[in-house]
């Protein structure tokens, strides 16, 4: 994976470990979207899914270092269905092994945060966490609502 | 991610917050955010025109609450309406719903 470049070919979007590079991705999406009649709800979906994972991945797994990559791609499937895979170059770490945050009992509790890998897990029909030599992969599946491949599932490879 | 301000009748400002409240959006408009919280008596955040809203920018609408809560003022709040039930579930999934007054 290349370190530094920041790049979008279509189906391939490679972004710089800053927060801000994260804005580029509603766009990229939007376009998406539109070459493969992506619908609306799975245009959020992936929308806040990638808002979630991304920020973690600079944050925690960047430590918010810039000069790092992450990349992400989007795979058509089977009718209904769209994936996108995220790799990075951090250390290994699961987030489907992270609990949920207790239910907090206070505004000063929600602030606190704790609720992006809680609303990855709810808004994403399907998470398959890999470990890489070098890195993380995170594979994120989206099933249109009424397609025959309703189901729920996170598993870890 | 816009956020603008009109005074209402009773001393009330309303806070129109329009558009995308991810982590960009949250960075433009905290420290506004922050100066409504600190200076305002009585206060309406209104939602209606977010079309999202991320768990960053989660702390974007708490703090103020806290704060104008805090000091024996208030606040309420004016729920989403553009992907009003994509917005209206991730405040569930994160409790905001149950919290915000």
């Amino acid at each position: 994976m290349n370190t530094h470049a920041t790049e979008s070919d279509g189906e391939c979007l490679t972004l710089e470990s800053k927060l801000s590079e994260i804005a580029r991705v509603p766009p990229w999406i939007e376009k998406l979207s539109a070459r493969h009649g992506i619908p609306s709800p799975i245009q959020f979906a992936m929308d806040l899914c990638l808002e979630e994972i991304l920020s973690n991945i600079i944050r925690h797994g960047y430590a918010g270092e810039p000069n790092h990559a992450l990349m992400i791609r989007h795979r058509i499937n089977r009718e209904g269905s769209f994936t996108l895979v995220v790799e990075d170059q951090a250390p290994q770490f699961n987030p489907l092994l992270v609990s949920d945050p207790p239910v907090p009992q206070s505004l000063e509790e929600i602030s606190r945060g704790g609720h992006g890998i809680k609303l990855l897990k709810q808004f994403a029909d399907a998470i398959d966490y890999e470990p890489m030599a070098n890195g993380n992969r995170i594979t994120i599946t989206f099933i249109a609502h009424g397609s025959a491949q309703a189901g729920r599932r996170t598993t870890t490879t | 991610m816009q956020i603008s301000t009109e005074e209402l009748e009773g001393g009330v400002t309303r806070v129109i917050l329009d558009g995308r409240l991810d982590i960009v959006g949250a960075q433009e408009i905290d420290l506004k955010m922050n100066v409504i919280a600190g200076t305002k008596k009585l206060v309406l955040i209104d939602m209606q025109k977010l079309s999202f809203i991320g768990s960053m920018s989660l702390r974007t609408l708490v703090i103020p609450a806290q704060a104008i809560k805090g000091s024996r003022r208030q606040a309420r709040f004016v729920r989403p309406e553009r992907n009003g039930r994509k917005c209206s579930e991730i405040q569930r999934h994160t409790y905001l719903d149950s919290h915000l007054p």
